[in-house]
């Protein structure tokens, strides 16, 4: 077995970390872009106004600059599983594999179709059709991220496989298992709706420049309200669908909690405070200094007030047994993999369940080999291993409050932008239409956050519990990780760097430099002469 | 014509209602998703709707008027 080099396994993460981040600033705008477009091409179609039209095609094509990239830059991902984690493509492809291959045929064949007919059948289609498009567009892109959500669900709670002693890999038990498992769902609901905030605060922000400059005002109002309630309901769901998945992670993953929380020690219910700020350290294990909100956090956790959650300190000491049963798990393995004996099997299967710790300890044993950890150094392997249980906390704990903090902003600043627009006095606050327009990126921001949450916290491992990060990525020269990394580091850089020329361009530009002209005046004048909606661009 | 249009109407009911159960059932959150999303357009859409009520009850005595 060739050894594992650790700095080819750091490059390969911050190589996926790093395409994965790049990607994920398009994924939130077109989950969410995608279904405001069909609520303003709804309204077009309901009422038959030419200015919900207009809507629909201008924000379309800052949706369609957004879908181009995102697709430019995740179909790359799928090549780098089996380029930098072939180990983890291996052990776990039979699972992952099937919702990536369902997400390729069916969801994103469904979008990219669609997406066409969108763009080039406004005239070739009656409005109800076209209507029906847009929605399908919606509903493929959203697709496309549940498959690809299922399959990292698969990954954070392996539920519906088992690992197969002959072929050394998790294989498939329930299909039905995978796609409705609670994390699954969870995840799901939660991203997908937070696409939604980054979505409404991209029209209102973009809304909010032009009634500043006094430009478009009747386009910038009606996107503007639009996006308000759009954002607002969406920013509610997204936060009590965040305390779904905390939950869920709570249950299953107690060593993300733990770190989420920056909970070293088993907590004292109820009076646990939830921590605003601290400074984790990571080497000496504790917090350097806390604040926070006393009898808040096992609510918010457990949901009850007199469960203790169990700090990092415990959860270490609870996997002292199991790394010692994971060896022992290992070691039969591989003495079954030379006999095939029924007892070598009998005893693998009697130490299965962590077979993970098992693999978690091989970075310590003698030449990473388990097998060859003599009996009275087996106690201080045990020891090494316990901390590598844990992600790296300071990482975790920040990442998941930079996220809450701006969730709360953007409840904050959705209530309020609405509340302004429904009483038709936006125009007069200036501050608040300035905070719309410079929060624009903030959403992506506290997605991106989100997504390091999830991740960091389900490290050391790729499959939780069951595959270590570090036994998963392929075994390159670190000459090809660095030359690759700057590679995608630049392309990507590029990218980003097209997007926001072109959203820029066009954003500046305006509804009135779209296909379809509309004008503030002639639609006021229009108004006033007819005193009912104007009529239909068809 | 009509009794065709009836008849898609009445299936796409019954798989409403068979998706409602099944999903509602096996995956809730799912079923929430597809229930807020719809809830989510629906009101931005009358939201865009009440603020052509508004100007439509204004509009008359001024076109600069505020939004």
């Amino acid at each position: 077995m060739d050894m594992i080099n650790p700095t080819v396994v750091d490059l390969s993460r911050f190589q996926f970390a790093l395409t994965a981040l790049y990607h994920f600033m398009f994924v939130p705008l077109t989950l969410g872009l995608t279904f405001m477009l069909a609520a303003m091409e709804t309204v077009y179609v309901v009422t038959g106004r030419k200015i919900y039209k207009d809507m629909a095609m201008f924000w379309g094509k800052l949706f369609g600059i957004n879908f181009a990239l995102g697709v430019a830059t995740g179909i790359t991902m799928e090549f780098e599983f089996g380029t930098n984690w072939s180990m983890y493509s291996r052990f776990f492809g039979d699972m992952f594999g099937t919702p990536l291959a369902i997400e390729g045929l069916m969801a994103f064949f469904m979008e990219s179709t669609f997406v066409g007919l969108m763009f080039f059948g406004w005239d070739r289609l009656s409005k109800q059709a076209h209507l029906a498009v847009t929605y399908l567009v919606a509903l493929g892109s959203n697709l496309s991220a549940l498959w690809i959500l299922i399959a990292n669900a698969g990954m954070n709670v392996p539920h519906g496989a088992h690992f197969d002693p002959d072929t050394m890999r998790l294989q498939f038990d329930s299909f039905v298992k995978l796609i409705f498992s609670p994390d699954a769902q969870a995840k799901f609901v939660h991203t997908s709706v937070a696409g939604y905030v980054s979505a409404a605060l991209l029209v209102m922000g973009v809304s909010a420049f032009y009634l500043l400059r006094g430009q478009h005002r009747q386009f910038a109002a009606r996107s503007f309200r639009m996006a308000a309630l759009f954002g607002i309901i969406s920013t509610v769901a997204v936060i009590t669908l965040g305390d779904v998945l905390g939950r869920e992670d709570y249950m299953e993953q107690p060593t993300k909690i733990a770190a989420i929380e920056g909970l070293w020690h088993t907590s004292k219910p109820p009076y646990e405070p939830w921590i605003l700020a601290a400074l984790p350290d990571d080497a000496k294990q504790e917090n350097h200094f806390e604040i926070g909100v006393p009898f808040v956090l096992t609510p918010l956790i457990t949901h009850d007030f007199n469960t203790p959650i169990r700090g990092m300190h415990e959860l270490e000491d609870a996997a002292a047994p199991r790394i010692e049963s994971g060896i022992v798990a290992v070691s039969a393995l591989r003495r079954y993999q030379e006999t095939h004996q029924q007892a070598d099997l009998d005893a693998f299967k009697a130490h299965e369940a962590d077979l993970g710790f098992g693999f978690l300890a091989t970075r310590h044993a003698p030449n990473q080999d388990v097998t060859a950890i003599p009996a009275d150094a087996l106690q201080s392997v045990v020891e090494q291993t316990k901390p590598d249980i844990l992600p790296n906390v300071f990482v975790t704990f920040w990442s998941f409050r930079i996220m809450v903090f701006l969730a709360l902003y953007f409840f904050a600043l959705f209530a309020i932008s609405a509340y302004l627009s429904l009483k038709n006095k936006l125009e007069r606050n200036k501050l608040i239409l300035k905070a719309c327009m410079w929060s624009i990126p903030l959403p992506i921001l506290a997605t991106e956050f989100g997504w390091i949450t999830a991740e960091a916290g389900r490290q050391p491992w790729t499959v939780f519990n069951t595959l270590p990060t570090f036994l998963s990525a392929s075994t390159h020269s670190t000459s090809y990780m660095v030359f690759s990394l700057a590679g995608f580091a630049l392309l990507y850089s590029i990218f980003i760097a097209a997007e926001l020329y072109l959203m820029f361009k066009f954003a500046r530009l305006g509804p009135e430099a779209h296909d379809a002209p509309h004008s503030d005046d002639a639609y006021a004048a229009h108004c006033a002469v007819v005193g009912t909606p104007h009529a239909s661009g068809h | 014509m009509q009794l065709l249009r009836l008849a898609g109407l009445a299936a796409a009911l019954v798989v409403s209602l068979l998706f409602a159960v099944f999903v509602g059932d096996q995956g809730p959150w799912y079923f929430a998703w597809v229930i807020g999303t719809i809830m989510i357009i629906l009101i931005s859409g009358a939201g865009a709707i009440l603020l052509d009520a508004q100007q439509d009850g204004k509009i008359g005595s001024s076109s600069d008027q505020e939004v």
